[in-house]
């Protein structure tokens, strides 16, 4: 998203990234807070810094969400992959495992399978996908009073016959041929449901069409569960970021950890990235670091309770010692304070050390970096790496 | 695993750590464009990181289905944790070659010198008629496994360092140049397309640079995907020895094949563990062509007195100049040319992998990973394509019938030579 909004500034952004991570590990949903109540998520987040004044929605607001989430669902129209839901309360979606997900918003392609609606579901997968269980799921719905019931389908005679992994799936779908056939089986097992769930993987090239496809041939909803990684609707959004950046004018460079960089008199000047034989050198006017938490590997730790930021080794606050890391309870209600572990900004995401100095004048950071949430028990993993990005680049492209 | 791998070696390392490090997301399995069309490759998680569980150098190999990866090294560029899968396979198929030997076509087409001694001069024609005939091509086929499809250069009748001679001898003096760099030119240039090798040298000669041609052999590369270690390592030391004396008067090493030097850089040094201080001194200064003209740029030296070039050309960046994980050179260094548009394709590979795509039973998976290359190439609508890499341009001009250029022959058009 930073990197969206400088290159729309016409800023010509050089993006480096280590790999591919975040967009092929999430599910393709919007998850902007956690709330499973039908509260409105704009109230929750308002009213988060009475508990949480240091909260990381706090540094750009639900205005700053809104206008993140605006542009985003402009972006994935345009591409042909609408996404819908509201701010106004979250929706319950299927996961694999037949649990129910809240999600601000997500692809058209998972709208039917909003549980609040009481229409008898059909869970079909494939045999030959691994960790994607239609009885499991339909068992687990079931027994949370959704009416819904598991098969397996039948793969029609393919070229491929080993490995089948989401992308194998993914191409097959790509090809109408392959709905068709499959289509016809969902037809015969729909018995009295009204709406099918399958694995997310109903294709790379044209999703909504294989879906609208799917719905003529079967006459009942079709709506996509999110598989364990790679996710396909992740990989579709990384295709579309990657066009959507590529057309304005910005550059790409995947496979390119940025492992230091230089600066003086308060500004950054050089980032330097792992190549071959030697380091590639970066000079910029702006640099905006968003390469993660502990887990997308934007911070690392050891056994000796060291916790260092990886490619800048700007200060983190984190916790003082080893022992503070983990609450005793692996499940812990609040999550445990290492995975809090950030770098604190000011209010326009520029690092702060230990003083609240800043350290950069023109850094600013995004996305789990930032210390002041955790994303995984707050639920809210993808809506603040949205709503960060996006002010990140705004506070870019408005300087100079 | 090989023997002798100093502790510091970071393949060796990765080997040791990787089972830590990957953490079976599947990101390289969903990337890699051979198990996309086949299933003859389980994918680079299966056998790189998770095969390595099973293998012992007192073992027999676990997985043989690691030859038929590309070398493509898509996996490692989109790994989020830094496992060098690509490498992994590269050893483990050096492992398999160790305990069973190089099969002979492999041996023979992964020695692209003495291929290209064979056809090169004035009797080019000859051997080029031979390897355009169609009888000539499936009795190769029947015999060598080498696919009578398969895109073999066309022999030039003189080769590229003759040339040089000739015009060194011929030429007036020029003007002494006060810089000075060391031309690889690659077994492609010298045999095949010697008309790279000249736009090189004119596009050099233009920014103040004298081009000097060190005694030089094959990179060695072929040898190295085709898991023959031993020959391959000859190769290398040979070419640091050679090179040596050019790196150590502070001349840099610049070569056109994007495959040469990044074996000069990383893959020979890498895959073979080869860490001494004058490989390491090789590696540091060699770079590719338009790697070096973008610092050229960046430090303000490039004659950027270009002519305009009014034309809108599909680029293709090669699985090989991705892994020097430098970016696009090429393109930014052809966008200062007026009226030049590079359209870059988003194709993993264009499937010719070296060596790879000329065997009988990797032939249509090569044609297979390169289709959506195809695609881009042919419906751009262009009659010319534009890539790095030598065999990938054959490739390409093969898959779509479109003549495909070096980036440099481009930019040397653009400064009217």
């Amino acid at each position: 998203m930073g990197a969206l909004a400088l290159a729309e500034a016409g800023r010509r952004p050089l993006l480096l990234s280590k790999g591919q991570g975040a967009t092929h590990w999430t599910g393709g949903t919007i998850d902007v807070w956690g709330d499973t109540e039908g509260n409105d998520l704009r109230e929750v987040l308002r009213s988060l810094p009475a508990s949480q004044p240091d909260h990381t929605y706090a540094r750009v607001g639900v205005e700053g969400l809104e206008a993140a989430i605006d542009r985003f669902r402009a972006l994935v129209e345009a591409a042909n992959y609408p996404y819908v839901g509201s701010l106004e309360r979250n929706t319950l979606l299927p996961t694999a495992i037949g649990a129910l997900r809240p999600a601000a918003f997500f692809p058209v392609t998972m709208a039917a399978g909003d549980v609040r609606q009481a229409d008898e579901m059909l869970i079909a997968g494939f045999h030959e996908l691994r960790d994607f269980y239609p009885p499991l799921a339909a068992d687990n719905l079931q027994a949370q009073g959704v009416a819904a019931r598991g098969v397996y389908l039948t793969l029609p005679p393919i070229k491929r016959s080993l490995e089948f992994t989401t992308r194998t799936f993914a191409f097959l779908f790509d090809d109408p041929g392959f709905r068709e056939q499959i289509g016809e089986q969902l037809r015969k097992e729909r018995g009295s449901a009204t709406r099918i769930g399958l694995p997310a993987v109903l294709g790379l090239k044209d999703p909504v069409g294989a879906m609208r496809d799917l719905e003529r041939i079967t006459g009942a909803q079709i709506f996509e569960i999110p598989t364990l990684p790679p996710s396909i609707p992740g990989m579709r959004l990384f295709q579309i970021f990657r066009n959507a950046i590529a057309h304005v004018g910005g550059r790409l460079q995947v496979g390119s950890e940025v492992l230091r960089g230089i600066g003086e008199d308060g500004r950054l000047t050089t980032v330097y990235s792992e190549a071959a034989a030697r380091e590639q050198e970066h000079r910029a006017n702006y640099f905006l670091l968003a390469t993660g938490g502990i887990a997308g590997g934007g911070i690392r730790t050891d056994h000796t309770g060291r916790v260092w930021e990886t490619a800048l080794g700007l200060p983190l606050r984190a916790p003082q010692s080893r022992a503070e890391w983990f609450e005793p309870r692996f499940l812990a209600e609040h999550g445990h304070p290492i995975y809090r572990a950030g770098i604190a900004t000011d209010d326009g995401l520029r690092p702060l050390d230990a003083h609240d100095h800043r350290v950069y004048d023109n850094v600013v950071v995004a996305g789990s970096l930032l210390t002041g949430s955790d994303p995984i028990p707050e639920r809210c993993y993808s809506g603040l790496a949205l709503a960060t990005g996006w002010h990140a680049g705004q506070l870019l492209r408005i300087e100079d | 695993m090989t023997t002798n791998i100093p502790h510091h070696d970071h393949i060796e390392l990765s080997i040791e750590h990787s089972l830590d490090h990957c953490i079976k997301c599947n990101i390289c399995s969903s990337a890699c464009p051979v198990s996309a069309v086949t299933d003859r490759f389980p994918g680079p998680k299966y056998v790189g990181p998770q095969a390595q569980r099973f293998r012992h150098e007192q073992q027999p190999s676990p997985d043989e289905s690691v030859d038929y990866c590309s070398g493509c090294r898509v996996c490692n560029q989109v790994c989020p944790t830094g496992v060098r899968i690509a490498e992994l396979n590269a050893r483990a198929r050096g492992k398999i070659i160790e305990d069973r030997g190089l099969p002979l076509r492999n041996a023979l087409i992964a020695r692209s010198g003495l291929m290209g001694q064979l056809g090169c001069g004035p009797h080019a024609p000859l051997a080029n008629f031979a390897f355009k005939n169609s009888a000539f091509r499936w009795s190769l086929e029947q015999i060598m496994g080498i696919a009578r499809a398969a895109p073999l250069p066309t022999y030039s009748t003189y080769s590229f360092r003759s040339w040089f001679k000739r015009q060194s001898q011929n030429s007036e003096p020029r003007p002494k140049a006060t810089k000075q760099v060391a031309y690889f030119h690659g077994c492609a240039t010298n045999y095949y397309e010697p008309h790279v090798g000249q736009a090189a040298i004119a596009v050099l000669e233009r920014n103040g640079y004298e081009v000097l041609l060190p005694e030089q052999n094959c990179c060695g590369l072929p040898l190295l995907s085709n898991g023959a270690f031993p020959a391959a390592q000859r190769y290398h030391t040979s070419n640091v020895e050679k090179m040596l004396p050019y790196v150590k008067r502070g001349i840099p090493i610049v070569g056109t094949s994007t495959s040469c030097t990044l074996t000069l850089k990383e893959e020979a040094p890498e895959i073979l563990g080869l860490h001494s201080p004058e490989v390491r001194l090789i590696a540091e200064n060699t770079f590719d062509i338009f790697e070096f003209l973008r610092l050229l740029y960046e430090r303000g030296e490039l004659n950027t007195d270009f002519k305009p070039v009014d034309r809108t050309l599909p680029y293709h960046p090669p699985c090989q100049l991705r892994a020097h994980r430098v970016g696009r050179p090429a393109l930014d260094i052809l966008e200062l040319v007026p009226g030049l548009h590079l359209n870059e394709s988003t194709a993993d590979c264009c499937g010719i992998a070296g060596t790879y795509g000329y065997k009988i039973e990797k032939y249509q998976i090569g044609m297979d990973v390169g289709a959506p290359l195809f695609d881009f190439v042919r419906s751009s609508g262009s009659d010319l394509a534009v890539c790095d890499s030598e065999t990938c341009r054959w490739q390409i001009t093969h898959g779509t019938g479109v003549p495909t250029q070096h980036p440099i022959e481009i930019l040397a058009a653009a400064y009217g030579v």
